[in-house]
């Protein structure tokens, strides 16, 4: 408990002090990294903990993104102020796939959220008047708040860090106790689960809505780090990422979370660094290599790390 | 509670350290050494509209010329400064383009934008970069936007035609010599086709006159549905207003399902390289022959025009410095090196010690005669008058080459 603390804290300082080493843009980077970190949280209490695999999350993603999209383009509306609403309303976009999507699960279930993305994509375009179609939103640069003066870079940077901070303390308290428990065992057995008194519906659909809402919180982020939301900002490979990068993390674990976003954000653009013809083809090498020396993601290297540590005696 | 004052204290110290240093610092001209000037574009050099890769090939071989032709001051590049011009793929996708544009900017560090291609793509990201103050010049993209919100958007401005002009052109030659035409548009379903379909409709005196109007996405594999459909209308005309992948296939299948209209199609897909790649696919000429369309450029594949000293220049500079196995008669590349001309010009008027400030108030008095452009057309610039090149004459196809059908036509 002490040295998860302690390495929270540092954690936390690195995370306060970095910009003012890195360039505007990596502070830009970095804070895409904390959106992909947001977006994790959300899902790995999806799939990490009650194991409803998800290959749509994008879509919720998408959902935040565009409230904010449209309240701050259309209705003038502050962007700090959307950021919650669009949580919510991602939130409420979750719960309602959530209640029918009880019926479905395992392989049928990831198929049925592998449409989303699509079907969202369609709906974009359709009702252009109000999501501005293909050409999609233009949004304004965030410009620092609350007195601060800095570069919009590292503005959001802070905006992205501060507010993923606030929401891995409550998926903390979230998963721990009763709740975790309980979403933890709808993963092994719903048979068990629901003869040991847990509201299996309940939960699966809480589950749906709590991560949409994080996934609502991120996209918000998005498309005011990116300035700009259409329907080819959210592609269904989006949703493919954020599963890599939870199981790079390393499933149900939050502590793994910061290198998942990290790697989602960073490798794809260190591949292409490697190779300009086949980014991907190396972006998949890599990704093999990692799972393959760490089947448990970040999250289980950190554990053996440590467990090492404690035997010999550190 | 003792035992949190000291991390407390801590981390507040860290957080004051880490936030005064993260002011950041604004470089004095970014892009410009005394040697270099590195500017840089978005372009399709994968996906959907990838035939139009051309385009920053042809500019980088007529920055590659500048760089190693001695000027009139005896220096070689601009004022003894060789130009880089960096050219990313993005695929002809608007968040790709954003992503990459940033890059440019916050990472290259490149003085300006020259000539990034894709109405919706230059769209995405003309307001952060009149936010942070980069010229984004010569776009490759008719939107008539561009010019004329050149007053909202200052650090903004087009180079080619309109959209508008080219649409109302069109309809006003089906005014004065087809009045009675059944027109069918098929249109891409994006600001490009949308700019090209409203100023056509809006110049058409026969409100009438379009009898279907079908519209297909960027990222659709096939137009067939759409063409099927407007062929079934009975119409005469056919106006295409598609970018080149999706004009090519719907000149196609209207050839294969029997339909033989007159042709318009927007100059952006009727080049001699698509015109003929068109042709082949349907396996005859009549597929293609006929088809009306609007240039402002001269024709490296037209052969009456090879002894044009603009012409000649282009096949040479192409020959040196254009890629390998380079298919010279595809007008795209005439079309770069036209553009990369008129930066070159406002380059050497920005003075020499350009600023991005000096940048653009040259590239808004602009006035240049470029040999790559037809006879009688020029760039011209004022600050009242942001569209640069303005007239343009119709041309018609058949079997190969292209000629004229009306003279000059004032766009603007």
């Amino acid at each position: 408990m002490r040295t998860r603390a302690g390495i929270l804290a540092v954690a936390a300082i690195v995370l306060i002090v970095l910009p003012r080493f890195l360039s505007d843009y990596h502070s830009y980077q970095f804070s895409l990294v904390g959106i992909y970190f947001i977006a994790l949280l959300g899902l790995n209490i999806l799939t990490g903990y009650s194991g409803q695999i998800s290959l749509g999350h994008g879509a919720f993603m998408a959902v935040g993104a565009y409230t904010t999209a449209i309240l701050t383009v259309n209705h003038g509306w502050r962007d700090l102020w959307t950021i919650p609403l669009a949580g919510l309303v991602a939130g409420a976009a979750g719960l309602l796939f959530g209640l029918p999507a009880l019926r479905l699960a395992g392989v049928y279930l990831a198929l049925a959220t592998f449409a989303l993305p699509i079907a969202l994509a369609s709906l974009e375009k359709h009702f252009r008047a109000f999501t501005g179609g293909g050409t999609g939103l233009i949004l304004h640069l965030p410009h620092s708040e609350l007195g601060f003066h800095t570069s919009p870079s590292r503005w959001l940077y802070y905006l992205t860090w501060c507010i993923a901070a606030v929401l891995f303390a409550c998926a903390w308290l979230f998963v721990r106790g009763r709740t975790g428990r309980a979403l933890r065992s709808l993963h092994f057995s719903e048979v068990a689960a629901a003869s040991s008194g847990v509201n299996v519906a309940a939960f699966k659909t809480l589950a749906f809505g709590v991560s949409a809402f994080y996934a609502g919180i991120a996209g918000s982020l998005l498309a005011l780090a990116v300035a700009f939301v259409n329907p080819d900002t959210f592609p269904l490979s989006l949703s493919i990422l954020l599963l890599t990068g939870l199981v790079v993390a390393g499933l149900g674990s939050l502590t793994g979370i910061f290198f998942g976003a990290f790697f989602i954000e960073f490798v794809p653009i260190w591949s292409q660094n490697v190779s300009q013809n086949a980014p991907s083809v190396v972006y998949g090498l890599i990704l093999i290599a990692l799972l393959l020396v760490f089947p448990t993601g970040a999250a289980g290297l950190l554990a053996k790390l440590f467990g090492l540590l404690r035997r010999t005696g550190l | 509670m003792k035992k949190l004052v000291l991390p407390v204290v801590i981390v507040v110290a860290v957080m004051a350290f880490g936030l005064s240093g993260a002011l950041a610092t604004p470089q004095s001209t970014p892009g410009v050494t005394a040697t270099t000037v590195d500017i840089g574009g978005t372009f399709p050099f994968s996906g959907p509209a990838s035939l139009y890769a051309s385009i920053p090939k042809g500019m980088s071989a007529y920055f590659s010329y500048i760089n190693a032709r001695k000027g009139t001051d005896g220096k070689r590049g601009v004022y003894g400064r060789q130009i880089h011009f960096t050219a990313l793929d993005d695929g002809y996708v608007p968040a790709n383009a954003v992503q990459l544009t940033r890059q440019l900017v916050e990472q290259n560090h490149v003085f300006a934008l020259v000539g990034g291609l894709g109405t919706d793509n230059q769209t995405a990201v003309r307001d952060y970069l009149n936010q942070m103050k980069v010229p984004q010049l010569f776009v490759s993209t008719g939107a008539t936007t561009f010019d004329a919100d050149h007053g909202k958007y200052p650090w903004t401005i087009g180079w080619q035609p309109t959209y508008h002009a080219e649409g109302a052109a069109y309809a006003n030659y089906l005014n004065n010599h087809d009045k009675g035409a059944k027109v069918a548009v098929l249109y891409q379903n994006d600001g490009y086709g949308h700019d090209y379909l409203d100023s056509f409709q809006a110049a058409l005196k026969n409100k009438n006159q379009v009898v279907d109007a079908e519209a297909y996405e960027v990222t659709a594999p096939s137009v067939q549905s759409q063409v099927v459909k407007l062929a079934g209308t009975g119409a005469d005309t056919f106006v295409i207003f598609a970018t080149p992948t999706a004009t090519i296939q719907a000149l196609v299948i209207a050839y294969k399902i029997g339909w033989h209209p007159k042709l318009y199609v927007n100059s952006v897909s009727a080049t001699d390289t698509f015109l003929t790649l068109a042709t082949n696919a349907a396996g005859s000429a009549a597929a293609v022959n006929g088809a009306i369309t609007d240039q402002y450029l001269k024709d490296p594949g037209d052969p009456t025009q090879r002894k044009d000293p603009g012409i000649k220049l282009y096949f040479r500079i192409m020959n040196k410095y254009g890629p390998a196995g380079a298919r010279l008669t595809d007008i795209l590349y005439l079309y770069g090196m036209a553009k990369a001309r008129t930066f070159v010009t406002a380059l050497y008027a920005a003075g020499k010690n350009p600023t991005r400030a000096s940048l653009m108030n040259a590239v808004n008095h602009l006035n240049e005669q470029n040999p790559f452009l037809l006879k009688g057309v020029s760039i011209h610039t004022s600050p009242e008058d942001p569209y640069p090149i303005c007239n343009d004459e119709l041309v018609q196809w058949n079997n190969g080459a292209f000629s004229a059908k009306t003279g000059l036509i004032k766009g603007c």
